[in-house]
């Protein structure tokens, strides 16, 4: 038995080929279904977003991974060539460690960025709702689902910001800490600016004024925004109240010069006010920058702090990799230190059963028996038993305090042929 | 506080006043141990040495209390006596100030501001001649405590107030050049250090005020004047007229960010100048 990964992401394989994979969010639950059908397949789940399809087995291994070929190709209706080329087939703790991976948002195009989690808590919950998931599954991904918190919580993969919005919302906070009492004016109803403070507004704020050109676009944009709008000519007004300025209109211009933002900072009073300008040509004078409490972002500028930003979430991948690994190896380890205690008794009853069987076949061969030497014959057999058993059932329960105990339950399992034949494994 | 019959009715054993010096020196190893992983943890960040400074910090504050309480039974009077006495108080209540204002704020960054700034005094208590302050005939001694209580908590709290204003100021310098938002992570926000600042100054101010008041009763009792004009009285009421500055421009005139930080600044520097020469 054996966990295994199949699938195709991002990097593996271009856009045409992952739409093809895709599994609908509808037929999720029935796709898992008839996953589970297959031969060999105990357990299944199925991740399957715009960046990647993914099988997640518990199962029989040596043919679980033909299976697993087979099954996305039905669906997708690939030339198996294809799959060859862009699938990637991962087993055991290879699996484990690409799953926690991805649920860590590290095998994500954005590191750290958070929808990927949710994606697969969705898959979850499919997966379960098709019963795909029992004992090893459900474990597994309720362990998955705790190292991603871990990695979040210990690492910084998802604390900088990335794009320019974020970075612009980022400082925002920098400057006020929370927003919620800060007053926000849009100068502007064009998409740029709608993104900024859609990102400014996310934890909420005082108030959002958007003032434009067009008072109807601006209205619309204060109404999706909740928010309200202001006619062009109330512009300066909106000005002295507000802590944090968008400023993204078409204007060839400078709309806020270096002599009206001085105006608004002395009237207050040293309090900061925030001027992000994602406007091309700039709408605020650069030199305002100058000014006491007076702080102008203009789009370069955010986007050095973005790029920085994406610079530190690599760095920050380095060590979530590390937690990654450390506990993609000790999931599995902990996982086969729990095969060993079925190990010893599978091994002590296969033995016993045959010490049994070859008696019975050699009885007949030595006539009648006083009920003593009967006795003896039995003790005998018991005995050569217990003696070959001693040294595996010893090195077996030193493993289960040590790490790698995985190979020897393998290993032991195969030499005395107890996967297969033999009265010894049901399934768990 | 003991005075000298309960001295004499609780007579301490040889060495406590060694075993307080020891646990100073002890509060000052940890202090420094808790400063070293407030840097490791700005120098290198998601190690879990951040965790470690307010251990460090509280502990050292227990070594330190101890030690307060050790010296006070082994002179068998209250431990204010002498300057390095004094300033072995004011360090103490510098931290256990800046502890509370960590444990509700979540400060971090007052851990490299505070912290080495008590170990400074500490140390330089140590530097300092051991005379004990000369009281008048004719005052009482009540007042005395009175004068250096105040005064103690006072630049207690303006330590904070000094790393308020510190940091307001690395902040505005950080977000004016545009740097990386790594760099903001262990920092408050600038409006978080402007109200830190404002709050510890409106603690900080009355009780310097008080303090500055009753000296001037201790000094007129000591001398016959209250105001001598000796360098050290000068700069003590220039710094207060700054603070005074600071004060009235924060609530009288709505002032905010930069230019009250600097002036705080200013002021700081003058009661830090001030403390070494009691």
């Amino acid at each position: 038995m054996a966990i295994l990964l199949y699938g195709a992401n991002h990097q593996s394989a271009p856009l045409e080929f992952r739409e093809r994979l895709v599994v609908p969010e509808g037929g999720l639950v029935a796709a898992v279904h008839r996953l589970i059908g297959h031969e060999g397949i105990d357990e299944g789940l199925i991740l399957s977003t715009c960046n990647r399809t993914e099988l997640l087995v518990h199962g029989a291994a040596p043919a679980t991974g033909e299976t697993l070929r087979e099954f996305l190709r039905a669906h997708s209706r690939a030339e198996p060539a294809d799959l060859d080329r862009h699938c990637y087939l991962h087993a055991d703790r290879e699996a484990v460690r690409h799953l926690f991976r991805v649920a860590c948002s590290l095998d994500s195009m954005i590191v750290g960025e958070p929808q990927i989690l949710g994606q697969v808590k969705e898959a979850y919950a499919a997966a379960h709702a098709a019963g795909g998931l029992r004992s090893v599954l459900d474990n597994l991904m309720q362990r998955a689902f705790a190292v991603a918190k871990k990695v979040r919580t210990e690492t910084g993969i998802a604390r900088a910001p990335v794009s320019i919005a974020h970075a612009a919302a980022a400082r925002a906070r920098e400057i006020f800490g929370d927003l919620r009492g800060s007053a926000v004016v849009v100068l502007g109803a064009g998409k740029m600016a709608r993104i900024a403070a859609q990102h400014i507004a996310a934890d909420g704020v005082g108030s959002i004024t958007v003032v434009n050109r067009s008072y109807q676009r601006g209205a619309e944009l204060a109404r999706e925004l909740r928010g309200e709008a202001l006619m062009w000519e109330r512009l300066p007004e909106a000005l002295e109240k507000s802590d944090i300025v968008i400023v993204s209109t078409g204007a060839p211009h400078h709309i806020v010069t270096r002599e009206d933002a001085q105006r608004i900072a002395r009237q207050r009073r040293g309090r900061p006010i925030f001027l992000i300008d994602i406007a091309v040509p700039r709408n605020v004078d650069p030199r305002a920058n100058d000014l006491d409490n007076v702080y102008v972002y203009d789009i370069d500028d955010l986007k050095s702090v973005a790029e920085a930003g994406l610079r530190e979430r690599r760095n920050e991948a380095r060590f979530a990799e590390e937690i990654v690994d450390r506990e993609a190896s000790a999931y599995i380890d902990w996982m086969r230190s729990l095969e060993i205690s079925p190990t010893i008794v599978a091994l002590r009853d296969h033995l016993h059963a045959l010490g049994a069987t070859e008696l019975d076949r050699f009885r007949g061969r030595l006539g009648a028996l006083s009920p003593g030497q009967q006795q003896a014959l039995e003790e005998f057999r018991t005995a050569l038993v217990n003696k070959v058993l001693h040294h595996p059932i010893q090195a077996l329960k030193r493993a289960s305090t040590r790490p790698g105990s995985g190979q020897l339950v393998a290993f032991l399992r195969e030499a005395f042929g107890l996967d297969g034949q033999g009265p010894t494994r049901g399934k768990s | 506080m003991l005075d000298s019959t309960a001295a004499r009715a609780f007579r301490a054993p040889e060495g406590v006043v060694q075993a307080a010096l020891v646990l100073m020196r002890a509060a000052l190893l940890v202090y420094a141990a808790g400063f070293v992983t407030a840097l490791a943890a700005v120098l290198r960040e998601g190690t879990r040495a951040a965790r470690w400074t307010p251990r460090f910090a509280a502990a050292g504050a227990l070594f330190h209390t101890a030690g307060m309480l050790a010296m006070g039974w082994g002179l068998g009077r209250c431990p204010l006596g002498t300057l390095p006495e004094v300033l072995g108080a004011l360090s103490w209540v510098a931290v256990l100030i800046y502890l509370f204002v960590w444990w509700r704020h979540r400060v971090e960054v007052l851990h490299l501001v505070v912290l080495p700034l008590a170990m400074i005094v500490l140390m330089v208590a140590k530097l300092l001649p051991d005379e004990l302050i000369p009281v008048g005939p004719s005052m009482q001694p009540s007042l005395l405590r009175f004068h250096l209580g105040a005064i103690i908590l006072g630049v207690g709290a303006l330590f904070v107030t000094f790393a308020a204003s510190l940091v307001y100021l690395i902040v505005d310098r950080a977000l004016k050049a545009k740097r990386p938002a790594r760099y903001f992570r262990s920092l408050p926000s600038l409006a978080g250090c402007d109200r830190m600042g404002r709050l510890s100054l409106l603690w900080a101010f009355p009780l310097l005020t008080f303090g500055i008041v009753t000296g001037a009763i201790v000094n007129d009792a000591k001398y016959g004047t209250p105001w001598a004009w000796h360098a050290n009285e000068t700069l003590s009421i220039l710094a207060w007229l700054l603070l005074a500055v600071v004060v009235v421009a924060r609530i009288g005139w709505g002032w905010r960010g930069r230019k009250p930080a600097l002036l705080t600044l200013l002021g700081f520097g003058l009661v830090f100048l001030r403390m070494f020469g009691v």
